[in-house]
């Protein structure tokens, strides 16, 4: 005989054995091996690599070295501007894709590079931007310049051939979310007078705000880690923040400091998570709301301009 | 109703993926040898000479960097490896650390051709008793003469040719970029002096650097074949494999007269190989003149090494000889004091 | 009217504009790639339209295929586990409260967001501190991590917008946990357990960072050989494998056309 459970038992067991074998694969496999990160970053680094068994804040210390910081300061910059590349780019392409009539078609010329080899497209990249290659053969031909222009291995071919990368992940997140949004309103917004500008901003904006941050958190995050973009494509001064992490595994043998780095990026990458996720919640519970309010706000903007007293 | 043979599909599908999976964890050694080698530094031909000979499966897995390949031995990464090559500095590390097996000479008779030359310089190992030398070489640099200017200086101060502004590229290895500024500098590529290290950092960075476009271990033979590099600090084997023979006139590669780093790869058994008797095997084929003269051939080697080879050789043309390394200092690792390096080299990375 | 109408015109025509030239943008590299495998030279100077690094490729080209077929192993298994944990786990999320829900929320999104090298040097430590070999097991443990979250994400969305009342119906009628499962939930979410799975698998493929990180002895994978040709010099053999692969993922997509909406939908 089948005990009977109540209610809220057989919930927490059901919920419980759903979800489990995925929570303990990653508490296993992901948790643990941060929290193995986060406790070597505060221990000693052995001399031939590895660690040793002593607490330090040595590699916390290491951090601050300028030269680090000028390396900090540089991933932040081409971080900024690939992903606003990308966000920027996203915005219109989500907006014509969500009021095309061919989606699939579209997603599926959209998703189709990314399924190349990334390594494939980033030497692609190399052979279209080096002095003899694509654009500077084809700039010489066409009589615009005598020499080759110095287009690669520098810090702007690492911020083009990152937002390449990177601008899938900023648009789907934006044209699904552009998808869901009611077009009307713009229309409603528009004869209320508001400017075609006017009524993208103030009525559509707020309410892909969680489509927005998504993008935002799946191009930044990612650019701001960069490990390969910058050791092919860049040059001598393009160093950034996941070259060196890489370097102080392989090259430096310096785990500890290697998990100090990697700590930053990865509480960075959990905050960034989370107003995520908030948004999301918050967008799901307000987006009515919003719309309404502005709504509201422009027919009394609208009256009043017609002289309503 | 049609979900069930679709879950039963994927279930075994998965489950003979997973004994697929388990297979290769533990194969079977008998017929199996495992390489860890430089990218394409054994050519097939001689691999596959080997395995016709004896029956055994070689498989090859490749690093293109000591620090690669001993961050991943560090990592537990080495075993299953029956034999890895690295370089004297990191064979002598291993040595330390008791990572490898003890060589049984009578199995490796071939090593009575081995130049005795060699022998002194590995000073780390002189009998061989854990590594075996496999190519004793050299870094240098190649320029393009169809696109560098005329009169540039044939040793290491071309790096301070302005002309040559962001046509030019070193290596990405710190041993070899500071081993060369201090060889320029007539001080020993392997001190630890720190008023000498500071001084070739200068050089490196007041100097060198500006005219630099790129660090570049990894694919600045492409990048010169392509026209990108006029000038490369670089491995010659690799330059000289991208560009066809019909050009190999306009390449100028030189070892400057000052000295440079010289590197030997060795040839070691990691402890718990699982294949030793097939590692020693391969290491004897490898020194059997005849062998040894292709290998030497194929990347226009002169015979340093495995003197004897030089009789089968076909290739008299090399991209440098021994003499032309009798300045050069041997990479050897330096303990504790690695670590003055490490600081230099970040700043010479790091800061534009 | 006629001015809005107008406007709205050269609006949208805009980012029509935008949308096609990201797309010509999208594809340049690769009509380099597809351009350079018909090229009789190895370099970069055309010199005639050529088929032989296509025959190169499948006649002479032993350990690319040997990478090729780890590759393969490790994406099948890896999609396989990563999808069937996954969708469990949705499941168990969307409609059960039970302790240490909000944990397994949060950190299922972290994989996806956290850059691959921080993934793959914590996995690296993880392995050796725990002294497990590197090797074709490791790869799989690392691949179905960094799968779980897209799996978990599109089962999760396409739950959305199923009505939980079809499931409370079924239990009504008597159906038992396991009934409901596999006759009611699992047949309507299997779009998105499908562009999980392809999700997965094209992850896995071409994995490159996470991988170079745990990968052993004999279990190199395809984007590894890749990386290893790409430093002395890509062959065009691999630019003849990826207009191979490329034509292979359309004619795949192209099959699973109708689930490619429900990809971007819960992304």
């Amino acid at each position: 005989m089948r005990k009977l459970l109540k209610p809220r038992e057989r919930e927490q067991m059901l919920g419980t054995a759903y979800a489990f074998p995925m929570g303990i694969w990653f508490t296993l496999f992901f948790t643990i091996p941060l929290g193995i990160i986060v406790l070597y970053s505060f221990l000693k680094r052995g001399l031939y690599g590895g660690v040793e068994w002593e607490f330090t804040l040595d590699a916390y210390k290491q951090m601050f070295n300028p030269s680090f910081g000028r390396v900090v300061i540089r991933t932040l910059w081409i971080s900024v501007l690939a992903t606003l590349g990308c966000i920027l780019i996203a915005i219109p392409c989500g907006y014509a894709m969500a009021k095309s009539k061919y989606q699939t078609v579209l997603l599926f010329l959209i998703i189709i590079p990314f399924w190349t080899n990334s390594l494939i497209r980033i030497y692609a990249w190399i052979s279209i931007l080096s002095t003899e290659g694509f654009v500077n053969s084809l700039l010489i031909k066409l009589g615009l310049i005598d020499q080759g222009l110095k287009l690669i291995y520098n810090n702007g071919a690492v911020v083009l051939v990152l937002i390449y990368m990177y601008l899938p992940f900023a648009i789907l997140p934006l044209f699904t979310t552009i998808d869901k949004f009611d077009f009307s309103l713009l229309d409603a917004a528009r004869d209320l007078g508001a400017s075609k500008l006017e009524a993208i901003i103030k009525v559509m904006f707020p309410n892909i705000k969680s489509g927005l941050s998504t993008a935002f958190i799946f191009t930044f995050i990612p650019i701001f880690g960069a490990y390969t973009v910058p050791l092919l494509v860049g040059g001598k001064d393009s160093t950034m923040i996941g070259n060196i992490i890489v370097d102080q595994v392989s090259k430096t043998r310096n785990w500890p400091l290697a998990s100090a780095f990697s700590m930053v990026l990865t509480f960075i990458s959990l905050v960034g998570v989370f107003w995520m996720l908030y948004n999301g919640k918050r967008e799901q519970m307000q987006s009515k709301k919003t719309t309404q309010q502005s709504l509201e706000q422009n027919i009394k903007k609208h009256h009043l301009i017609r002289g309503e007293k | 109703m049609h979900k069930s043979p679709t879950i039963a599909t994927a279930l075994t599908i998965l489950l003979v993926s997973i004994f697929l999976i388990s297979c290769q964890k533990d194969s079977p050694s008998q017929g199996k040898l495992y390489l860890y080698n430089w990218t394409y530094y054994t050519p097939d031909a001689i691999v596959e000479q080997f395995e016709k000979e004896t029956g055994i499966d070689v498989i090859i897995d490749n690093f293109a960097s000591n620090e690669e390949m001993f961050a991943k031995v560090m990592a537990g990464g080495n075993e299953g490896y029956d034999i890895i090559f690295p370089s004297s500095d990191y064979t002598s590390i291993m040595i330390k650390l008791d990572l490898l097996e003890k060589l049984d000479h009578k199995r490796i008779p071939n090593l009575k051709y081995i130049d005795p030359l060699i022998k002194e310089k590995a000073s780390y190992d002189r009998n061989m008793d854990y590594s075996v030398p496999y190519f004793m070489g050299s870094s240098g640099i190649a320029v393009d003469t169809s696109k560098a200017p005329e009169g540039y200086a044939r040793d290491w101060s071309i790096f301070s040719d302005e002309r040559m502004d962001g046509r030019m590229s070193m290596l990405d290895d710190m041993r070899e970029v500071l081993g060369a500024a201090l060889k320029h500098l007539g001080y020993s590529g392997n001190t630890t002096n720190e008023q000498e290290l500071s001084q070739a950092k200068d050089l490196i960075v007041t100097e060198w650097k500006p005219n630099l476009v790129k660090f570049d271990s990894e694919s600045f033979a492409k990048s010169f074949s392509r026209g990108e590099f006029w000038v490369s600090h670089c491995y010659p084997e690799n330059v000289f494999a991208e560009i066809p023979k019909d050009q190999w006139d306009t390449i100028d590669f030189f070892i400057p007269p000052e000295g440079g780093m010289m590197y030997i790869d060795n040839m070691v058994i990691p402890k718990g190989a699982k294949n030793n008797e097939a590692a020693h095997a391969f290491i004897n084929f490898i020194h059997n003149p005849k062998v040894y003269a292709q290998f030497l051939d194929e990347f226009s080697f002169p015979p340093t090494t495995n003197t004897t080879a030089s009789k089968y050789m076909k290739n008299h043309s090399f991209a440098f000889t021994s003499e032309d390394m009798s300045n050069s200092d041997n990479i050897m690792d330096l303990g504790q004091d690695l670590e003055k390096y490490n600081t230099l080299w970040q700043i010479i990375r790091y800061e534009p | 009217m006629n001015y809005h109408t107008y406007s709205k015109k050269s609006s949208v025509s805009f980012s029509y504009t935008v949308l096609a030239l990201t797309i010509v943008f999208l594809f340049i590299p690769l009509f380099v790639v597809v351009f350079f495998s018909f090229n009789s030279a190895k370099g970069m100077q055309w010199q005639g339209a050529s088929l032989i690094w296509y025959e190169k490729l499948i006649f002479d080209s032993p350990s690319l295929w040997a990478a090729f077929k780890n590759s393969l192993i490790i994406a099948l298994t890896s999609s396989l586990t990563a999808t069937m944990l996954g969708t469990l786990a949705a499941i168990g999320i969307k409609w059960y409260r039970f302790h240490g829900k909000s944990y397994i929320t949060t950190i299922s999104y972290l994989p996806m967001v956290l850059p691959e090298v921080i993934i793959g040097i914590s996995m690296l430590i993880f392995f050796s501190a725990v002294k497990i070999r590197l090797g074709m097991f490791t790869i799989f443990v690392a691949h179905t991590t960094f799968n779980l979250p897209f799996v978990f994400m599109m089962v999760s969305a396409r739950l959305d917008e199923f009505d939980y009342s079809t499931v409370e119906a079924a239990r009504d009628l008597g159906a038992n946990e396991r009934q409901t499962l596999t006759k009611v939930i699992i047949p309507s979410v299997i779009p998105a357990i499908l562009s999980g799975f392809l999700m997965c698998i094209t992850m896995s493929l071409e994995d490159f960072v996470i991988t170079f990180f745990v990968s052993g002895p004999g279990s190199g994978t395809l984007p590894l050989y890749v990386y290893s040709m790409i430093r002395y010099g890509v062959s065009p053999v691999i630019n003849a494998l990826s207009f191979v692969m490329i034509l292979g993922t359309m004619v795949i997509a192209f099959t699973f056309r109708r689930f490619l909406k429900t990809v971007a939908a819960s992304s």
